[in-house]
């Protein structure tokens, strides 16, 4: 076999953000090799594969594509050299057909005239020939997270891609789809594809890589063969140090009830209703999980309890008092916490500093300003406590916080949200895009605040974070909650099955024959 | 980063442009069948320099000749024989300093108005008639058939109150004018950017309308509206206290500068250290945070746009008030409205920023202007003047060029500090 790629003494330093990117890496792909690379935020994956794609350019190393030299310095470039990119976010037009989409720039003509035809049929074809089938007639705004990313897949090969790299291609997907990728993945390598395989996940590197390779700060830390490594080395290697995978906990000790919503009736943001009369109570002490595939009225229904999104019909009640129309201040100041689901846009701002940012929902209470005037010093306190308590690498008092890694931003939020000690506590997909050590942190955090006495609403995609930590589990489908579980008889089977729709009934008995 | 470091660091990226707008243009220079060269010193010093000024070197230091023929060096800003230019270019800052916080505000609450004009020529045209309508009432009140008789102590108190009463007005017409566009963009979602241009033209509508019928005070060739009352008039330094020095002289620089550096100061404070600025700035900043966070955005907002607005109505009266004394017909024109904009817009809405450009601004429309006496065409000015405020946008991508440049040398030198990112816990 050849090495289909190899980076070698690849340096990267950001003047501007002052960090070290990549540091001295190396690595070695093999044709037809499924190659994960895994590492926390941070720890310079992204910044690999964007000097790879021509994103970046490397102060120092050179890259060889099947054993000959390459100057990579656009993604013009990297793709004459069959080098694919398929991002995080999707590069896709909405309004265009998938055929459209895939053929962008590249279209077939006749005469100076698209031949909308052809069009379809080469992507039609294309997509057989790999075993991904699609239809080209529908459009991107129409179809599914996942098949947007086979859309994604096919973009490349279309372009003759023989090196694929996958940004977290699974971060989006629901657990179904999740599998359906990665024997694609396992597919493209067996034709002959050379496929980098970016990721958080490591049961994913398990079931599908050959190799692994695991980078901190900014170094190659190891190359595996997968079979050779286990899960939980693996994220030692990463994080540094032992880590807990298994989340500890002491069973619940609910009290009463602080968080009652009846009937709720909750329109998504095109008017037509998201939340269709959805009932469910918190009581303190508990972790109540929401299971669902993402965009089943989850967010909607939290936007509806912090008061970020009008309610229609039914009530929200907490701590005795009827809150449905209230203001998000008010809940806040009654003692409710929210961890949004976008921390880049709603959970903080970046275009401002720490300190700003840790006041937003104090900064009209006494400290921190008085009679309108804002006061600096309880405010920097403020942000020092935050960052002493919950560890926040690398952000200071009162610097600009753009820079700093997602788990670290996260950190900031939980810092801001749990101080005063709040009653009730939303968090919506609270380790979305973490690494496994803020994961575990967040995790042990919500734990810490149950176990205090709050009550908890988590809601989330990974059905393992759901599982992990909850006491009783809802799951949401198409705005409804299907079913609420005790958590000691739900199962991955059953709340997979709900998840999809199916009626408790139906899945029980299901969950059941699979048991026998 | 001391504080000389960062003044070079601020200043060096500005000039940088400046130059590369001077060397861009000076295509249209030699179009013009002039010396790019002489043509920039002209610019420069007719905009700041001394009486006399020929060279760049003059901007600074100037040979002047004294009455006994000695000839005297001078340090050319505090050198005012016959009026200093600065004086002038202070004078036409004045306005500008204020449409370009006015701008500023807005901006800093996330709305995009452009509305600085039609507030200002509200502002004009409100105090264009209350200056001498004011003035009027108090007279018949009190029963005084001629104001130059009136009883002294009577006077002294128009001089006090009638002004501030005219300046109120402004802001509260300006004030106004700004509020409707934010209004509707609130709840009917009216882009502000649309709703500020047509307001600004029906503006200078109205105004063509009012200083041509109704407020039209005389049969002159160009409609104009009555000359405003001694009382309100804000009396420049060169007519009142500074009579004597002759820096002054020639310029109607007044109180109204010193207004407008207290309004700058105030805005700073005011957007950096009250809970009312930082409401709006989070509401800028995103507003899905400002309002997860529990900010009332929607007053944020509209506070914004009523402070916006009273600071462009204040700019239009204190022209009114303090320079033009009446409002002629074509006064609409003025475009001081729409250069705030670009002064807020090149300053990146930095208050320090804008007390910066917005005299530079003045000073190159004042070259410009005077170019035609070097019998160079007054719009080879305006060519400069756009090329250096292109160049001057680019300001981003030059600051990355630079800094590149920079960290390529350094990066030859010495091993960097580094920052690891270390996500977990300790």
């Amino acid at each position: 076999m050849t090495s289909a790629l190899e980076m070698q003494h690849i340096r990267k330093y950001f003047p501007s953000s002052r960090v070290l990117a990549c540091d001295d890496v190396n690595l070695e792909v093999q044709k037809g090799e499924v190659h994960a690379i895994v590492g926390e935020n941070g720890a310079g994956k992204t910044t690999l594969m964007s000097i790879l794609y021509g994103l970046v350019i490397p102060d120092q190393g050179q890259i060889l594509i099947n054993s000959v030299p390459a100057r990579i310095a656009h993604p013009h470039d990297a793709i004459r050299l069959g080098i694919g990119m398929v991002h995080q976010h999707f590069k896709l037009v909405p309004s265009f057909t998938i055929a459209e989409n895939i053929m962008l720039g590249i279209e077939p003509n006749r005469a100076g005239f698209i031949d909308g035809g052809a069009e379809a049929e080469n992507v039609r074809r294309l997509a057989e020939s790999f075993g991904l089938p699609v239809n080209p007639d529908l459009r991107i705004r129409d179809v599914s997270v996942g098949m947007q990313q086979r859309v994604e897949i096919l973009k490349i090969l279309q372009r003759n891609a023989q090196i694929l790299i996958l940004d977290e291609p699974t971060a989006v997907l629901t657990p179904q789809e999740v599998r359906e990728l990665l024997a694609v993945v396992r597919n493209l390598a067996k034709a002959g594809r050379t496929i980098l395989f970016i990721t958080h996940k490591l049961a994913e590197v398990k079931a599908v890589a050959d190799n692994v390779t695991i980078m901190r700060r900014g170094q190659n830390v190891g190359t595996h063969a997968t079979h050779g490594i286990s899960i939980r080395d693996t994220a030692n290697m990463m994080v540094g140090r032992v880590v807990t995978l298994q989340v500890e906990k002491t069973p619940a000790k609910p009290g009463e009830v602080i968080l009652n919503a009846e009937h709720l009736l909750v329109a998504g943001s095109g008017g037509i209703p998201a939340v269709f009369g959805t009932s469910l109570e918190v009581r303190t002490g508990e972790i109540l999980g929401i299971a669902g595939v993402s965009g089943n009225g989850q967010t909607e229904l939290v936007e509806a309890i912090v008061g970020l999104r009008p309610v229609d019909q039914g009530t929200i009640t907490f701590l005795g008092k009827d809150i449905t129309h209230t203001t998000v201040r008010e809940r806040r100041e009654m003692g409710v916490a929210h961890i949004p689901e976008d921390r880049m846009v709603m959970g903080l701002n970046l275009k401002t500093n720490l300190d700003e940012n840790v006041v937003v929902t104090s900064y009209h209470q006494q400290p921190y300003s008085k009679r309108g005037f804002l006061r600096l010093q309880p405010i920097r306190q403020l942000a020092k406590q935050i960052v002493d308590k919950f560890s926040v690498r690398s952000a200071r008092v009162g610097e600009e916080i753009k820079t700093l890694s997602g788990g670290n931003l996260q950190k900031i939020v939980l810092g801001r949200e749990l101080k005063g000690n709040p009653k009730l506590i939303i968090a919506n997909q609270p380790t979305r895009g973490l690494d496994v050590g803020s994961i575990e942190f967040v995790h042990k955090t919500l734990i810490e605040e149950r176990d205090k006495g709050a009550g908890v609403l988590l809601v989330s995609v990974e059905l393992d974070e759901i599982l992990a930590l909850s006491d009783r589990i809802a799951v949401m489908f198409a705005g409804r909650v299907l079913a609420i579980l005790d958590a000691t008889e739900a199962t991955e089977e059953k709340l997979g099955l709900l998840m999809a729709g199916s009626a408790l009934e139906t899945a029980e008995s299901s969950g059941e024959k699979a048991h026998i | 980063m001391t504080l000389l470091r960062r003044a070079v660091d601020g200043l060096s990226i500005p000039l940088l442009a400046i130059l590369l707008g001077l060397a861009a243009s000076s295509f249209f220079v030699i179009l013009a069948g002039a010396q790019p060269i002489e043509t920039y010193q002209r610019l420069f010093c007719e905009g700041f320099g001394p009486r006399g000024c020929e060279t760049f070197g003059d901007l600074l230091i100037t040979q002047v000749e004294n009455e006994d023929g000695t000839t005297q060096t001078v340090f050319s800003p505090t050198y005012g024989a016959g009026g200093s230019r600065i004086a002038l270019l202070l004078e036409q800052a004045t306005p500008l300093i204020l449409t370009a916080l006015s701008a500023a505000v807005a901006f800093q609450a996330g709305m995009f108005s452009i509305g600085m004009d039609g507030q200002f020529l509200m502002g004009a045209i409100t105090v264009a008639f209350l200056g001498y309508w004011i003035p009027d009432q108090i007279y018949l009140l009190a029963g005084v058939t001629d104001p130059e008789a009136a009883p002294q102590a009577l006077l002294t108190l128009m001089h006090l109150f009638v002004p501030l009463l005219c300046l109120g007005a402004a802001m509260l017409a300006g004030a106004i004018y700004s509020w409707i566009p934010g209004y509707i963009k609130i709840k009917l979602n009216v882009n502000e950017l649309i709703s500020t241009i047509i307001f600004n033209a029906i503006a200078v509508q109205l105004m063509g309308y009012l200083v041509n019928f109704p407020l039209r005070s005389d049969l002159n060739n160009i409609a104009r509206t009555r000359r405003i009352d001694d009382t309100a008039w804000l009396v420049p330094f060169n007519r009142g206290i500074f009579a004597d020095i002759e820096w002054f002289s020639g310029a109607r620089l007044g109180v109204g500068f010193l207004i407008a550096l207290a309004a700058a100061v105030l805005i700073w404070f005011y957007l950096k250290r009250t809970t009312t600025g930082y409401e709006q700035r989070m509401t800028r900043g995103s507003l899905l945070f400002a309002r997860f966070g529990g900010v009332p955005t929607t007053r944020a907002v509209l506070r914004a746009m009523l402070i916006s607005g009273a600071l462009s109505g204040l700019a239009g009266a204190l022209v009114v008030l303090g320079v033009e004394r009446r409002v002629v017909d074509g006064f609409a024109i003025s475009g001081t409205g729409f250069e705030g904009v670009l002064v807020a817009i090149l300053s990146k809405e930095s208050i320090i920023g804008i007390l910066l450009v917005a005299p530079f601004f003045a000073g190159l429309n004042l070259g410009a202007t005077n170019l035609q006496f070097g019998n160079l065409p007054r719009q080879l000015g305006g060519i400069i003047i756009s090329f250096i405020i292109l160049f001057s946008a680019m300001e981003d991508f030059l600051r990355l060029r630079v800094a590149s440049l920079w960290s390529k040398r350094l990066l030859l030198q010495r091993t960097p500090t580094v920052d690891r990112e270390d996500g977990a816990a300790a």
